[in-house]
């Protein structure tokens, strides 16, 4: 187990390299930002001066080492808008993230999760043909489109939520579901189709061969051999949805990293791009092997110890 | 399975158990804007949202005025010693809102903090005619400039910031731009990055004192989401209002309009190439734009047209002149005897940051079209606009300025070839734009802008659009009149009775 | 095992299976008269979808108060038909969905083969990379390709198509494991059949159909994706237009004029739901363990 933890980390650490290696030389094709950063009419010298203060006038090999070396340090650099340390700008939105992504998932598992069950032990009834048209449904609505409904609905016309900002749990609600609900559509899917595959198994026709109670049957048999694949799509997406929602965080004014990031891109501030990208690959890497980790408690015959 | 279902009733009960946000402190006025600040210390940014929010907190030694005139502030009196010299007077007693006292001495630490290395700050080419602050006394400094500067004291008025020296030395620069301490109407009171900037009225305020004792500051990037908080009373003054929503808005029996500076758009040309380095070419473009219409369809006739490149609401705009009027078939012959009698192919750029922006340039390129020229559209997000305008890259591109009321301010910006000579350069338009900024007899001064406008018309290196007032959604609940220099200066705000 | 008859016979069987699948059959025959529509419109009208009538807009459908028949779905804000517009959006939006799936699918499909047939250092290279594809954010990557390229249809294709590879890759190298392990493979090589050979014959045509499941729900993703995209002011540029873009620029007049979202939004939903139905009876079809439970 620990060996497996330790191939885990190392994992991480060329997976960060990687990244880096990538965003470094792709941000740094982009354009200039120093144009960016003077006014209109500033002169020729001020802009070299300043291109030599930020470093620019280095070959990219040199910059990419200094940027690693710092990395290395914890010193992801300092954001050419904000004019503060990268990270603490991430760290600053990084709750409001994690907070808006753990709500959209709870709420699309909790609901999901026994929807795609009933769905796939009752295959072909009306409730199984109802859920998943409604689940296809959900999955072709666009993020924007249903947060921009949502809103009008429950905030304007209804009054029940605020329209945007966080702070109150009230306040979650309509972006959380936003999100949610094309999770949930995938999930309910998911659940369905796994729970059949299981339900077609040899282990479970026995069980009901046997004369077990329906539901003993799904319960324990078949819903937890259904949940390692759900288990792994809910962290990946999980991973994903941290800098994924910059739709829903602009429908709603939520103040994530995806919109940081993605404002950052537009006004080519290089340190907090990168450092962000960064960031959000090692989270989606821990994540995944926190779900793995997982994987043992559900499932006690899964071991990581040398072996295969 | 009966876990999910818990969970999910005690979900949809905590739900249910929140009401709306419970009705509003009457003390209290939100702002909401498209953008949260990149930062508070207004030195450091030239983003208009973020500006909005520094001035509540910052002062300049002046008020600027809509006519491009300025009235006391933080000065209570100002002499012109000669052509190149003001002596200015503090009003007795003001104060940061640390407790420091504002003397020459803070004004002088401001000017150079604002022109110098370390900072980079965006204004400091604004006031680079200026040659320093002298400190007299306690309450008297001189300022002088290196040749007769028109529109000096406006320039003061709009960028000269005050900031302690004391707490700055301290803090530095960088924990400044997080927590500042100013001399404006509302000190800082906390800045939640992402969701809010909270400020109190500052009690020991020189000035009038403003009405509501709180003010907060919200960003919502999406226009749908900030009327929606508007309609639904989480918001007092909205901003970044398009057209086409006046009459919801104003039929939701909740808020009214109110209008403040322009976006005075205009289609840039690049004149050292062809085809439009031949002015007939330039005319015609300019004949073949429905500008009226445009403004009918997606303005609701609100936008004002323009003449020539000097907003017909600013200084020195020559009254007599007519917009370009729609004729088609003119511009086919203008093009014609330009030889160009089946038109040509052209690429028109544009950001698509700008509001409404869209529309335009397809209702544009719809009118070239039938003038025969064919134009192949490049929307650019905000970086790339930029960069390949100043790599002159562009052919056709749809940029805008502020329809500020200082003609200097984009005239010389925009026009003269010392400032930016990507697309056009005149000598003539040189000499007149020096002439424009050393005259200070007003009435002098108007003639020879008026020259400007004239001969820039004649000569259209643009083609002349419209400006567009930016519009602001107010809460019945609150009176406020937008002011025409665009930041939002909330200590002019009244509750309604 | 599963050569030459062998393999039609499968493919035989799975179009079979799939015919007894009333989803499937709804499915297909709706992408199919979707894409026909799509193809075969100009025979029919020769609107121009870019001609503007700034007086008209923003007109209602014809059954609305105000709506006429010449624009039998109103026009948009610059007066243009919805109709013609949602019409040749269908080419641009199903022709970005498919071609970037076909580029992803392609990609991943060589390198999955590649990956999972030589093995050894080329494998754990290959899953490395696709390791790092992974974490990497891949909303701020296509943005930030698509800022520093621009918004052409070609550089939409290849950004959302290279940034999806990773899921086939994995997908195909599986399955190669498992099939060159497999008697006819081992026979081929015993007999000295060159790697291209047996790849090309043996192994490509049995990692097909997971992939082709795989690949056509994607399709539909991407098409929401182009959406979301153009909402950031990055999507496919205009002036053709997209169902996505259509939807993303109508969102303002959302309170005054609701067939400027909600009828592309309609014809993005029926393709999905379409795209969707297919894909699971292809994989019902596809994946016999599927077609033994009891009902």
């Amino acid at each position: 187990m620990a060996r497996y933890i330790l191939k885990r980390l190392w994992h991480t650490v060329y997976v960060a390299v990687g990244i880096s290696l990538i965003s470094f030389f792709f941000i740094h094709l982009s354009g200039d930002p120093v144009l960016l950063m003077l006014p209109p009419d500033a002169s020729k010298e001020e802009v070299e001066t300043l291109r030599e203060q930020l470093g620019f006038n280095d070959p990219l090999a040199v910059q990419y080492l200094r940027f690693a070396g710092h990395a290395l340090r914890g010193d992801l650099g300092v954001s050419l808008v904000h004019r503060v340390p990268a990270l603490d700008l991430i760290f600053e939105r990084l709750p409001a993230s994690l907070e808006l992504a753990g709500a959209a998932m709870l709420f699309a598992l909790a609901v999901a999760v026994p929807l795609g069950i009933l769905a796939a032990v009752r295959r072909g009834s009306l409730l199984d043909l109802g859920s998943m048209l409604a689940a296809l449904f959900g999955l072709s609505m666009p993020h924007f489109w249903l947060g921009i409904m949502l809103v009008l609905l429950f905030s304007v016309h209804l009054g029940w939520f605020p329209t945007s900002g966080r702070g109150s749990f009230a306040q979650l609600v309509l972006p959380a579901l936003a999100l949610g609900l094309s999770l949930l559509a995938m999930f309910a899917r998911l659940t369905r189709s796994v729970m059949l595959e299981v339900l077609g198994q040899d282990y479970v026709r026995t069980a009901r061969a046997k004369g077990l109670r329906e539901r003993l049957v799904i319960g324990k048999h078949a819903l937890k051999n259904a949940l390692i694949p759900l288990v792994t799509v809910a962290g990946m997406q999980f991973g994903f949805l941290i800098g994924g929602t910059v739709i829903i965080e602009t429908v709603f004014a939520w103040p994530g990293v995806g919109r940081l990031v993605v404002q950052a891109i537009f006004s080519r501030d290089y340190p907090l791009v990168q450092a962000a990208v960064l960031v959000l690959a090692v989270l989606f890497v821990l994540i995944n092997l926190l779900v793995d980790l997982l994987y043992v408690l559900l499932d006690p015959q899964i071991s990581y110890g040398g072996g295969s | 399975m009966r876990k999910t279902a818990i969970i999910l009733a005690v979900l949809w009960a905590a739900a249910l158990a929140v009401q709306p946000a419970a009705a509003k402190d009457p003390d209290t006025l939100v702002v909401v804007q498209e953008a949260e600040p990149v930062g508070l210390d207004i030195m450091q940014s030239s983003i208009q949202t973020t500006m909005s929010v520094g001035y509540n907190l910052h002062d300049t030694i002046l008020k600027p005025q809509e006519d491009a005139t300025v009235k006391p502030g933080l000065v209570e009196k100002w002499e012109k010693l000669n052509d190149l010299t003001w002596k200015f007077t503090l009003v007795k007693g003001a104060t940061f809102h640390n407790g420091e006292p504002i003397d020459a001495a803070a004004v002088k630490f401001s000017f150079e903090r604002l022109m110098g290395d370390a900072l980079k700050s965006p204004h400091r080419g604004k006031l680079n005619l200026f040659k320093g602050v002298e400190v007299i006394d306690e309450r008297t400094f001189t300022m002088s400039t290196s040749e007769p500067y028109a529109p000096g004291l406006y320039m003061l008025a709009q960028y000269l910031f005050i900031v302690p020296p004391k707490y700055v030395q301290q803090v530095g620069d960088a924990e400044y731009n997080l927590k500042p301490v100013g001399c404006g109407p509302y000190r800082l009171e906390r800045w939640v990055k992402g969701q809010e900037v909270v400020m109190t009225a500052y009690e020991k305020y020189y000035g009038p004192k403003p009405a509501y004792k709180r003010l907060i500051f919200r960003g919502v990037p999406e226009e749908a989401s900030r009327i929606a908080a508007l309609l639904t009373g989480e918001a007092d003054v909205v901003s970044g209002i398009p057209m086409h929503q006046r009459p919801k808005i104003l039929a939701s029996g909740k808020a009214y309009l109110t209008d403040q500076m322009g976006s005075m758009n205009y289609l840039g040309l690049n004149t050292y190439e062809k085809p439009f380095n031949d002015v007939r070419v330039r005319q015609a473009v300019n004949h073949g734009v429905n500008r009226e219409l445009i403004n009918q369809a997606l303005f609701q006739g609100k936008a004002i047209l323009c003449r020539g490149p000097i907003s017909p609401r600013t200084f020195g705009a020559d009254p007599t002149l007519k917009p370009y009027p729609y004729d088609p078939e003119k511009a086919k012959k203008l093009l014609a005897e330009a030889g160009y009698p089946n038109g040509f192919e052209a690429r028109l750029a544009y950001g698509t940051y700008m509001p409404q922006i869209q529309e335009q340039a397809e209702a544009i390129a719809a009118d070239l079209g039938k003038i025969g020229i064919r134009v192949k559209l490049e929307p650019y997000e905000r970086a790339v606009m930029w960069e390949r305008y100043k790599n002159r890259q562009h052919q056709m591109f749809i940029y805008f300025w502020d329809d500020a009321p200082e003609p200097d301010r984009y005239m010389y910006s925009l026009f003269h070839s010392k400032s930016r000579d990507y697309y056009y350069k005149n000598e003539t338009v040189d000499r007149l734009l020096e002439k424009g900024r050393t005259t200070l007899d007003p009435a002098e001064r108007a003639k020879v802008y008026h020259q400007i406008d004239r001969f820039l018309y004649e000569d259209a290196p643009w083609v002349y659009l419209y400006v567009i007032p930016e519009v602001y959604a107010v809460s019945n609940a609150v009176e406020y009149k937008g002011l025409r220099d665009g930041y939002l200066i909330m200590s002019t705000a009244r509750p309604r009775k | 095992m599963l050569e030459g008859a062998e393999s039609l016979r499968l493919w035989g069987e799975t179009l079979r299976a799939l015919g007894r699948s009333p989803g499937a059959v709804i499915g297909g025959g709706l992408l199919l008269a979707i894409l026909a529509t799509s193809l075969l419109f100009p025979w029919f009208t020769a609107a121009d979808p870019l001609a503007q009538d700034l007086l008209a807009r923003l007109t209602p459908p014809c059954w609305q108060e105000g709506g006429s028949l010449a624009h039998p779905l109103g026009t948009d804000n610059l007066g243009r038909d919805v109709l013609v517009r949602i019409l040749h959006g269908s080419r641009v939006s199903l022709f970005v969905g498919f071609a970037a799936v076909l580029v992803a699918c392609g990609s991943g499909i060589l390198l999955g083969l590649l990956s999972g047939y030589y093995g050894g250092r080329l494998d754990s290279l290959i899953m490395r990379v696709a390791d790092v594809f992974m974490a990497y954010p891949f909303m701020l990557l296509t943005i930030s390709v698509i800022a520093v390229l621009g918004n052409s249809i070609l550089n939409l294709i290849l950004v959302l198509g290279l940034s999806d590879w990773v899921t086939y890759a994995r997908t195909v190298r599986g399955s190669v494991l498992s099939i060159k392990e497999k008697e006819f493979v081992t026979a081929a090589r015993s007999v000295g059949t060159p790697n291209r050979v047996i790849l090309r014959r043996h192994i490509f045509p049995n990692v097909l159909s997971p992939v082709l499941v795989l690949g056509t729900v994607r399709v539909a993703n991407i098409i929401i994706w182009e959406s979301g995209l153009s909402f950031l002011g990055m999507g496919v540029p205009p002036p053709m237009p997209t169902w996505g873009r259509m939807l993303a620029e109508g969102r303002v007049y959302i309170t005054d004029a609701w067939w400027l979202v909600t009828l592309p939004g309609l014809a993005i939903m029926l393709t999905i739901l379409a795209i969707n139905l297919l894909g699971d009876g292809l994989r019902d079809a596809l994946d016999p363990r599927l077609r033994n439970i009891p009902r």
